[in-house]
């Protein structure tokens, strides 16, 4: 018994398909590449799959994190193989790597920091945006109202931004790099930060993608000598990372 | 962006893991096959797949799919002035040699006008000029294709697999006359425009007549050898969580219990079995060319299968291990069928679901429904003691001959089942539950009963405060079919040509979905018809006589008039076998 940790894109072709569908498409290619599943027991046998945060809709994603348990080991280069064989166009696994000696399931509880990249086009003037920028990152508290089906509440997201700016600049694209906090202790979606910045406006088109995501606390004891640490450290020596 | 404003936008992208990318170019005729229901509904149609992989397979032709676009989608492209176009190559429908459109049941018909008008076609055969495809049809409805013989160009009756190919060397290379032409050639194949009606008073009396040398009866389509037809393995694994998500063969096609409402038991005969050999070989490779993680064995009644004990025994021990799953979608109420289910479900108890269809015996044998109550007992005895806590239970109200007698002995019956229930479950019983779902009895074409009427909506309404009535209790759930929308899908179901009219109205009036509850609107179809000069009553409501010609005697489809006449006539004398 084994388990890996793969991360893998999603692409333009497959940005429209929710976390959930993704999770199982995932567990399809697998039994297509007749890799040797862990499955859980009881009720519902399925494979022990654990997917990283997930995906806005609509958004692509280069380093997106799965983890697996495999009935036996195997190289991880292989495993890496074998799957992108099965995998639909648009998903595509880039690494892949084998936890060593510990057997706890993975859910990459502690990941609570994604580096979102922004692409606003038509008609935004990059000076007025710039502006609209530094207001917002100079603001002591944003409060948004979060509602959907549960009674809506208020919420300062201004501490979830870690940084924002605007990395390139074209006549009729603009592109802004955003570290925002994610996960179960608190985050902002990009979408409010877009919305924030009064962006989300009609006829004005909005693409997002998630270049990176990372750990920013202490690392968990199971984790400490893992494989999750030299990837945290080999995407922050590429220079995607930014200081915490 | 489009795809940002619609509701599960993944009904709209391509890319599914099997679905088949061919160069326009390479082809000698290219078909968008369109199934005229959203995206997830469409995708759990075995037919669809069928006849996708029998095309694809070729190399001289291309099929590429296409679904109803959900109103919210519907109204982007409109808004945009954008046509329907396919999933594979998003080429506009309009630019296929042929348009094959399924014709899955009646309530779906203003889908199909929606679907030919958002790809810029004419929705009447009769205003196509030669640059429109080719219309065709085919599936369940085309055994009555009158209300629907305007909108299309071709219709085929019966089984489409052997058909297919030869409508798509038709339509190659042909200019729309010599491929109506030709299609007219290919038995099976009706095409309305070679054909006029008269009207013999209201409602579906009258005759179709051919001009010309057209067969005067189109005889259906049928596969004489199942084993050897093909079969779809590497089935297209949609994306979006459809409403059947699974690996499905096709064990056995027809049925012999002959239930006499039941048009499919009547039109798919006889009853053809695959062999055990090539179940076995065929699940092995759709499991490894999909990856799902359960096979559904897919007939009318999967338990009538010869070997299913077998069959099902060989599944488990080839694919229990893998974590593979077996599902029977059709059970007999007997102690057989659940304790086969038991055997290859250990451990995915979700319910069971069995089909009285009537609740007195008297009223059974008048519908040709072989159960017996007995018999139902005890697979209920045999679920409940080995695990199963949810029941599910099929009946229908408003069939020939039924008295208020009939339609309270359903709640005596639910009534006495809770009791044995819950005395079978002991500790267990407040997790029983049974779920009670009443339809409306529909006269179909070709069935022994399709010259009984419909009960009115009033009678409905008031049979259906009976059953609430008698139906209360924390272990049952009532639930029942719109009687308005069992009007609709009478009256269409035994329309002729005129009823055509009638759904042009209601979808220009906006009809869109309307098996969809929530976007069903009765008081727009009475209208529709109205417009059309009918009434919905005429068709659904009012009893035909047997030496009457009805608009859909001109198809054949296995069972004469002479042996349904026999059928109908021991069903109202009393049953009998």
């Amino acid at each position: 018994m084994a388990q890996f940790v793969c991360r893998y894109r999603k692409a333009e072709q497959v940005r429209w398909i929710s976390h959930l569908d993704l999770k199982r498409t995932l567990e399809r290619a697998m039994r297509r590449a007749a890799l040797p599943l862990e499955l859980t027991k009881g009720y519902n046998p399925h494979p022990k799959l654990s997917l990283g945060p997930p995906l806005p809709l609509g958004a692509t994603g280069e380093a997106e994190l799965l983890a697996l348990h495999l009935r036996e080991s195997m190289d991880p280069g292989e495993l890496k193989e074998r799957l992108n064989r099965q995998l639909p166009p648009g998903l595509e696994v880039v690494e892949a790597w084998i936890l060593p000696g510990h057997r706890k399931k993975e859910t990459f509880g502690n990941v609570d920091v994604a580096d979102y990249r922004i692409v606003v086009s038509n008609g935004m003037d990059g000076e007025e945006l710039g502006d609209r920028v530094r207001r917002l990152m100079e603001s002591e508290s944003l409060p948004i109202r979060r509602g959907g089906d549960r009674p809506e509440r208020e919420v300062d997201v201004r501490p979830h931004i870690l940084s924002l700016e605007i990395a390139r600049e074209e006549p009729h694209e603009i592109e802004l790099h955003a570290l925002l906090k994610t996960g179960s202790h608190g985050g902002v979606r990009p979408q409010e930060v877009v919305s924030l910045l009064k962006l989300d406006e009609s006829g004005r088109v909005v693409r997002y993608h998630r270049a990176g995501i990372y750990a920013s606390a202490e690392e968990p004891a199971a984790h400490r000598t893992g494989v999750w640490r030299r990837w945290t450290r080999a995407r922050a020596s590429r220079g995607r990372s930014q200081s915490l | 962006m489009l795809l940002s404003r619609v509701t599960k936008p993944a009904r709209y992208i391509n890319g599914e893991w099997n679905a088949v990318h061919k160069d326009a170019a390479s082809v000698r005729a290219r078909l968008a096959l369109v199934y005229p229901d959203v995206y997830e509904v469409g995708m759990s149609h075995l037919g669809l797949q069928i006849l996708y992989h029998v095309l694809n397979s070729t190399s001289d032709f291309a099929a590429e799919r296409a679904f109803a676009p959900w109103p919210d989608m519907e109204f982007e492209l409109r808004s945009r002035g954008l046509a329907l176009t396919s999933l594979e190559s998003r080429t506009p429908l309009r630019e296929f040699d042929a348009i094959g459109i399924t014709l899955p049941y009646e309530l779906t018909y203003t889908n199909i006008l929606n679907v030919l008008d958002l790809a810029g076609v004419p929705i009447r055969s009769s205003e196509r000029g030669a640059d429109d495809p080719i219309v065709i049809g085919g599936g369940p409805g085309a055994v009555n294709p009158e209300p629907v013989a305007d909108f299309f160009d071709a219709i085929l009756v019966g089984e489409g697999e052997e058909a297919i190919a030869e409508i798509a060397r038709a339509v190659a290379g042909a200019d729309r006359a010599g491929a109506l032409d030709g299609l007219a050639q290919i038995p099976g194949v009706y095409v309305p425009g070679l054909y006029e009606t008269s009207h013999a008073g209201a409602g579906p009396r009258g005759r179709v007549i051919p001009r010309n040398d057209a067969p005067a009866r189109v005889e259906r389509r049928i596969v004489e050898d199942l084993d050897g037809a093909p079969f779809p393995t590497c089935q297209i694994v949609p994306f979006l969580e459809t409403v059947h998500a699974r690996a499905t063969l096709e064990i056995m096609r027809g049925c012999a219990r002959g239930c006499r409402f039941c048009q499919a038991g009547s039109v798919y005969r006889p009853r053809r079995e695959r062999s055990l050999s090539t179940l076995l070989r065929q699940a092995e490779e759709t499991l490894a060319a999909t990856g799902y993680d359960e096979v559904s064995l897919l007939a009318f009644t999967s338990v009538d299968y010869s070997c299913i004990e077998n069959l099902a025994a060989e599944l488990v021990e080839r694919f229990g291990e893998r974590g593979v799953g077996i599902a029977l979608p059709s059970l007999r109420a007997d102690a057989f069928s659940v304790a086969l289910a038991n055997k290859i479900q250990q451990v995915r108890k979700t319910g069971l679901t069995f089909a009285p269809e009537a609740a007195t015996a008297r009223l059974r044998r008048v519908i040709g429904k072989q159960m017996d109550e007995h018999d139902l007992f005890a697979a209920a005895d045999a679920a409940f003691s080995l695990g199963w806590y949810r029941l599910k239970l099929y009946f229908m109200i408003g069939l020939p001959t039924e008295t208020d007698e009939d339609v309270m002995a359903i709640g005596d019956l639910v009534q006495r089942l809770v009791h044995f229930g819950r005395g079978v479950l002991g500790s267990r019983r407040n997790r029983l539950r049974i779920g009670v779902s009443v339809a409306t009895f529909v006269p179909k074409p070709h069935t022994p009963l399709q010259w009984a009427q419909q009960d009115g909506r009033g009678d409905l309404e008031r049979k259906h405060g009976m059953l609430q009535g008698a139906l209360r209790g924390r272990h049952i759930k009532l639930s029942w079919s719109d009687p308005g929308a069992s009007a609709v899908e009478a009256a269409i179901s035994r329309g002729d040509r005129r009823v055509g009219e009638a759904i042009e109205a209601a979808w220009r009036a906006g009809a869109r979905f309307d098996s969809w509850g929530e976007h069903f609107d009765f008081a727009r179809w009475e209208a529709a018809f109205q417009e059309a000069g009918l009434r919905i009553e005429e068709y659904a409501n009012a009893p035909l006589a047997y030496d009457e010609e009805l608009a859909w005697d001109h198809i054949s489809c296995g069972p004469d008039r002479a042996a349904l006449r026999v059928e109908a006539e021991k069903a109202v004398g009393g049953g009998g076998d």
